[in-house]
């Protein structure tokens, strides 16, 4: 039995949700920058299924890897809003609509863990 | 490496810098929109233009953007009839500056947009930190 396993989805994701932050906010920064193309994660279904496979460690106390796995995910965006003549593929809608879903989960997030939290400290209080 | 919030924050920060700058050039082409020679014949304030490049940042392990370089315009100047004026030709031309007021006003424009889009980013960073915080708090 892992007794921690309800939270580890929500801090999984929020360290998703973080690493995709920074991309939006090289895109953004690089909004002007010839040649610059705009990038992406992976969506957090495909980088969950990947490292869980991946997720094995030869002890239980063994950390696992989970910003590395979703750093090294960079893609290519193919499905950019527009393209500028000097290459450039950020598009600043596109990436403000991202940073609001961003901002979205991560409060759920924040919110799960509260209510989980709460959980557990009904169980614990006498 | 390092934590992706506050990698956020230095890339929103080189952004930032990147557009000041740009704003800085534009500023000085709008106000030398009527800079010219002091004796005949003598050229005007010759346009400046800015260019960014994004150079990999080890400590952040990302893209961050900065100034690749203040270069000038190499667009004609345009060219006045008036007599009186000390820089005139022998013709009574006086060479005026390549700036555009309008393209300036343009590319202040779009420099505004781009420094708040930066901010933008930089404070959802900071709320989603203090939002980590908060769960402590309790």
């Amino acid at each position: 039995m892992e007794p921690v396993f309800l939270t580890k989805l929500v801090s999984h994701n929020n360290d998703w949700l973080s690493v995709r932050q920074a991309t939006i906010a090289e895109n953004i920064a690089n909004a002007n920058t010839p040649g610059f193309r705009a990038k992406d994660l992976e969506p957090f279904t495909s980088v969950v299924s990947k490292t869980q496979l991946a997720m094995t460690a030869t002890h239980d106390t063994h950390l696992g890897q989970m910003m590395e796995v979703s750093r090294s995910s960079d893609v290519e965006k193919a499905d950019s809003w527009t393209v500028s003549h000097s290459g450039n593929s950020v598009s600043l809608e596109q990436e403000m609509v991202k940073a609001g879903e961003v901002a979205r989960d991560h409060a759920l997030n924040a919110s799960i863990a509260k209510s989980f939290h709460r959980m557990y400290l009904a169980a614990v209080k006498p | 490496m390092s934590d992706p919030l506050a990698a956020t924050l230095q890339i929103s920060g080189s952004g930032l810098r990147a557009q000041s700058e740009r704003l800085r050039v534009v500023s000085e082409n709008l106000a030398n929109a009527r800079s010219t020679g002091e004796t005949s014949g003598d050229d005007p304030y010759r346009r400046k233009t800015i260019t960014f490049e994004s150079e990999f940042n080890r400590a952040t392990q990302a893209n961050l953007v900065s100034v690749k370089g203040v270069g000038a315009d190499k667009a004609p100047f345009t060219v006045e009839y008036d007599p009186g004026h000390p820089a005139a030709d022998e013709n009574g031309y006086v060479k005026m500056p390549n700036v555009n007021t309008l393209l300036e006003l343009a590319d202040m424009r779009e420099t505004n947009r781009s420094y708040e889009a930066n901010l933008k980013v930089m404070t959802q960073a900071r709320e989603m930190v203090m939002r980590h915080i908060d769960l402590l708090r309790n």
